[in-house]
């Protein structure tokens, strides 16, 4: 049996391109500090703490959670699954909670890659250097093997991922913890110049550093608070070779199936059955714009072939729920935390405490998460009713 | 208010990246002007590049077949902002289904023409055929070849 696990606090730093002012530790502090404020908890009440950060190269430092262990003797590890880190770690906090094991634990996904002059040449190193990393894999360059397939296989539009990205920029003038405030056309976008054909750069994420830290706990802390409760979660992982995935049968390199098969799963657990219906706010991993045209079949928002007209009518249709009301990860992109970033900007929406990015009466959202080469896929919903 | 401090810094360290036995086979065999998968007992699957288990069967790989030279090109990118240590953009990257493999291998496209990207784009979105093109000196390292057009 497991217990339900409410989401008590968030406390998130701003995401900006270098945080001179503080150490790694400052920004962990600040991210838990408002955390355990939010939750009305002292970290003696926390059973556990776990640490997300993505590949050290980016912060050019070993183990930068470090020198931010809270709390004497308390147990603590650290989660890396590349991009889909933030959620792996809440999702490993949620578990001890889930479990008994924990009455409340403490998340904390720190990015310090401002300390790094040059993240592609980091991300370079995240392939496999027996057989791939001698050639220009980046995540640009994977985001743009992607883009290139939809368009082929689904008839996406250089003009699609445009759009995509012009509506991030105008959410993330309302989220002021967000990195870029741009207030850009699609126009504006498919000028900005080309990366790899057919990602232009305002269609790429910015380099982001910050923290996003949680604090997930059992039903009892929950007594007469403001939360949100996690109403399904799923990981699911898949072969990393992106080769391996392109003729698949079941599901090629642009299909995502490893999302699909978690929102199976944390839909089946949390009793959503019309995601078009159900949820208010979605918060998407997606790095590029057209990463996010691979996650509107796989989270059940329409059929695969149907994704181009879903891009209109998400402009179209106010019954359709809110896309990235933060901006998402295209308006700040700090690669350990962002996948924890959506479940807390969901959790804010769902508790009504999202401030001039609110979307009006959100009973329940869903946020995921990518990772690698997008061989690890997470889906979090969450919602105002204890499971 | 204080004056901040940033303290400059260099990661500049050497590595020997190990092969394994599946791979140097493999490339030992690129020598040889033939590209070679590795088939998995349980799903049928010839995987390529060669490699000692098939991940999604949790099964050891047997026989290894000859694939190729000619293949499909099955997605692209064309390489248009410059990247350390890589020749001068535009470069053509894609992976490539050989034929007689059931999985695709990554590497630069060649001798296309690029004055115009989005008509080289167009093209390339049609899914030519390709083949393997290989180095004059090989090295015994995935980079003894590169694809062109067939």
């Amino acid at each position: 049996m497991s217990e339900p696990v409410a989401v008590l606090g968030v406390g998130q730093t701003t995401y900006v391109r270098r945080h001179p002012e503080s150490s790694a530790a400052d920004l962990i502090w600040a991210a838990a500090e408002e955390a355990l404020a939010d939750a009305g908890l002292g970290i003696d009440a926390v059973d556990v703490i776990i640490a997300g950060v993505a590949p050290d190269a980016l912060a050019g430092e070993n183990c930068v959670e470090k020198t931010a262990i809270f709390g004497t003797g308390k147990p603590f590890l650290r989660v890396n699954t590349g991009g889909v880190t933030g959620s792996s770690t809440a999702f490993a906090g949620a578990s001890y909670v889930a479990s008994g094991r924990a009455r409340a634990a403490l998340v904390v996904s720190l990015e310090r890659m401002g300390q790094a002059s040059t993240s592609q040449r980091v991300f370079n190193t995240i392939f496999d250097p027996v057989y791939e990393k001698d050639f220009p894999l980046t995540t640009i360059t994977m985001a743009a093997l992607r883009a290139s397939m939809l368009m082929r296989v689904y008839g996406y539009r250089e003009r699609d991922w445009a759009e995509i990205a012009a509506r991030n920029y105008r959410h993330a003038l309302r989220n002021p913890l967000a990195h870029l405030h741009l207030d850009v056309t699609p126009e504006d976008v498919l000028d900005s110049p080309l990366l790899a054909w057919p990602i232009h750069r305002l269609e790429a994420c910015p380099m982001s550093e910050g923290a996003c830290a949680m604090v997930l706990g059992h039903a009892d802390l929950a007594v007469g608070r403001n939360v949100a409760w996690i109403q399904g979660m799923a990981s699911t992982s898949d072969s990393y070779a992106m080769g391996d995935r392109i003729r698949r049968p079941e599901g090629s390199l642009v299909d995502l199936l490893s999302l699909q098969r978690s929102a199976v799963r944390a839909y089946a657990d949390a009793g959503v059955t019309d995601p078009r219906k159900e949820f208010g706010v979605v918060e998407l991993y997606s790095p590029f714009s057209s990463a996010e045209a691979m996650t509107y079949p796989a989270l059940g928002f329409c059929a695969p072939l149907d994704g181009p007209r879903f891009i209109q009518e998400q402009q179209e249709d106010t019954s359709l729920p809110v896309f990235n009301p933060s901006g998402g990860p295209q308006a700040a992109n700090p690669v350990s935390a962002t996948a924890m970033v959506r479940i807390a900007e969901c959790a804010l929406q769902v508790r009504g405490l999202a401030g001039e990015r609110q979307v009006a009466g959100v009973r329940r959202a869903v946020a995921t998460g990518q990772g690698g080469a997008t061989q690890f896929s997470t889906v979090c919903v969450l919602g105002t009713q204890r499971p | 208010m204080t004056e901040l401090v940033s303290i400059p810094g260099h990661w500049d360290f050497d590595y020997t990246y190990f092969a394994g036995e599946a791979a140097s086979r493999f490339f030992a065999e690129l020598r040889n002007t033939r590209v070679m998968g590795a088939t998995c007992p349980d799903c049928r699957r010839v995987l390529v590049p060669a490699r000692s288990f098939c991940d999604a069967c949790f099964q050891r790989t047997t026989d290894w077949v000859e694939v190729g030279p000619e293949g499909t090109l099955e997605t692209f990118t064309i390489i248009t902002a410059a990247f350390p240590g890589l020749p001068e953009p535009p470069i053509v990257m894609a992976y490539v289904t050989l034929d007689g493999a059931d999985t695709a291998l990554v590497n630069l496209v060649l001798a296309l023409d690029l004055s115009d990207i989005g008509a080289a784009a167009a093209a390339l979105q049609r899914q030519p055929r390709v083949r393997v093109q290989y180095v004059p000196e090989p090295q015994g390292r995935i980079t003894d070849f590169a694809f062109v057009l067939a």
